[in-house]
């Protein structure tokens, strides 16, 4: 499978502030791959220098371009969808999709048509007029209707209800993945997307802190509830975290064999929430 | 350039017209409005007999001479037009590199496959070539408006109004002159317009303030280190109202061919090539 995203050190600094600290970040081609990661943590600057909208430092390949010397160029085979408000609010959602299908030699004005007609967004209200949901809506739909190689969402449900959220991840999965194309999907509602990935990346404080394909989480993190007279040993197997759980004590191990693991209580394959609450602090601790 | 790049140029005058649609059509749609209400009111205040010497007089201003030579006359009712067309161009390109960075918009247009020098460039042909068709569009209304009206008075106070299609034609080669005045305009003034750009695509707030500022601030360091003032003296050059206005086919061809307007569009040029630089990274 060849590698659609390559980026070897990727350094931004804001001032004082790194907000990319020399990552390597590989997403295969038809991957959906998650970056998560908490508020600040370097999410969106990471992919804005993905569709070179940031100037950033080291070797980056997008779909066979540098995005930093060819936006344009790359914007016809990548989408990218930020947070709600960025669709400009003057359009009519007529003149909106007169627009893109007049810039953009990719798209398919009846696909759009399609999906807003499973919609109640009117052809002629402005932007502004539409409801964050609809404002979603909209744009998915513009998106879906250009045949593009990837497509990387920036918190795309942000302040959304959990039926308008739901709705998006659904049409994504069932109406535009098809295995060929790549996804990635940048957020810090880890639950919401958990089970679309098929790759999965934590960043945190500019770093890249895990990356894994989902299949192989399982193999690799393993979350015991450990029986009280064998804590002294599961602290010297080095636990990633600790937590509390019924008045017991929850250690996540990583690369330790499940063998060596068993005897100490009950195992799990911790939830990728579980995961990354313990990828972060163990990265602060770091 | 092929089709596709040509259709992608036209949806982004498009854009630009679409958003600024206050400026480029509501603006002189209301000023012609406000001229035809103010019109008939001052009508309604005169007599018949004001009404006919002025329609006389006017018969006699304009008798034996050709449309070419009337339509400078003609362009008189074109100043509020031209003057509010200035004021409008000054906020739209203040904001043309800014405005969207503000509303954050910006990562919506920067996620279509549009070159930042397309985008600058749509911007520059929107002002220079696109938008002054809508205020000339208005003002031939207006115009043809005007001499509709004036042959109804004429027929209904009885007087001949000899030479209406002299005028027609006059009123039409007068705006053709307002027109390529304000595109030669817009050449003439390329520094300026590119500075101002410039500032747009730079400054995270208050643009104008800066495109000001740092003007200012320059010409202050160029007298104090090297005790010369050539930024002062190529503004003021390029400031004199008359400069601007075509009222000869063959002034074209004067204001377009020389070495001033020639240093002037390299100047401006480059500075726009800053403003397209500038635009590459949001951040």
């Amino acid at each position: 499978m060849s590698n659609i995203v390559e980026a070897r050190a990727l350094t931004k600094t804001y001032g004082s502030l790194k907000a990319l600290d020399g990552i390597n970040l590989t997403i295969p081609t038809g991957a959906i791959s998650g970056l998560i990661g908490p508020n600040g943590a370097g999410k969106t600057t990471a992919l804005k220098a993905l569709i070179g909208l940031c100037d950033v430092e080291g070797e980056l390949n997008v779909a066979g371009m540098d995005p930093r010397a060819a936006r344009h160029k790359l914007m016809e085979d990548v989408c990218f969808i930020a947070d709600v408000g960025i669709l400009p609010k003057w359009f009519k959602v007529s003149q909106l999709i007169d627009y893109v299908a007049g810039v953009h030699p990719k798209f398919d004005r009846i696909k759009t048509g399609e999906y807003l007609s499973t919609t109640d967004i009117p052809a002629n209200k402005r932007i502004k007029e539409l409801s964050k949901g609809m404002v979603t809506q909209l744009h998915l739909a513009l998106v879906m209707a250009i045949d593009v190689k990837l497509l990387v969402l920036d918190e795309p449900t942000l302040g959304l209800d959990i039926i308008y959220r739901k709705e998006f991840y659904d049409r994504l999965l069932n109406d535009y993945y098809d295995g060929d194309r790549t996804i990635v999907i940048s957020t810090h509602q880890v639950e919401e997307i958990e089970a679309l990935l098929t790759h999965l990346n934590f960043i945190n404080n500019g770093e890249i802190v895990l990356s894994a394909m989902m299949t192989d989480l399982a193999d690799i993190y393993t979350e015991v509830v450990v029986d009280p007279e064998q804590i002294a040993q599961a602290d010297a197997l080095n636990p990633i975290h600790i937590r509390e759980l019924l008045g017991k004590k929850s250690y996540t191990f990583e690369s330790v064999p499940k063998a060596q693991l068993q005897p100490l209580g009950e195992i799990y394959t911790p939830s990728v929430a579980d995961l990354f609450v313990a990828k972060m602090k163990d990265s602060r601790h770091e | 350039m092929n089709k596709f790049h040509l259709l992608q140029f036209h949806a982004l005058l498009q854009r630009e017209i679409l958003e600024h649609r206050n400026m480029f059509i509501m603006a002189p749609a209301i000023l012609a409005g406000l001229i035809l209400l103010f019109s008939v009111w001052a009508m309604t205040r005169m007599g018949q007999d004001t009404v006919s010497i002025s329609i006389e007089y006017m018969a006699l201003l304009f008798d034996g001479l050709s449309p070419l030579e009337m339509a400078p006359m003609f362009m008189i009712p074109a100043i509020p037009f031209i003057g509010i067309f200035y004021f409008c161009a000054i906020i739209y390109l203040m904001n043309s590199l800014y405005q969207d960075r503000q509303e954050l918009s910006i990562l919506f247009w920067q996620s279509m496959p549009v070159s930042n020098l397309n985008t600058v460039l749509s911007k520059l042909v929107t002002i220079g070539m696109v938008a002054p068709l809508f205020y000339i569009a208005t003002m031939f209304a207006l115009y043809v408006i005007a001499l509709f009206w004036l042959a109804i008075l004429g027929w209904s106070y009885d007087i001949e109004v000899a030479g209406l299609g002299y005028m027609f034609l006059a009123a039409v080669v007068s705006l053709i002159f307002v027109y390529l005045s304000i595109v030669t305009t817009a050449l003439w003034l390329l520094p300026t317009i590119g500075w101002v750009v410039l500032f747009s695509a730079f400054a995270k707030r208050t643009p104008i303030l800066w495109a000001i500022g740092v003007f200012i601030l320059v010409g202050f360091l160029e007298e104090f280190i090297f005790g010369t003032q050539f930024l002062g003296n190529f503004v003021q050059s390029r400031s004199t109202p008359t400069q601007y206005l075509i009222l000869d086919f063959q002034d074209v061809v004067e204001r377009l061919i020389n070495y001033d307007m020639l240093f002037g569009i390299m100047v401006g040029s480059i500075l726009l090539a800053g403003a397209v630089y500038m635009r590459r990274f949001i951040d």
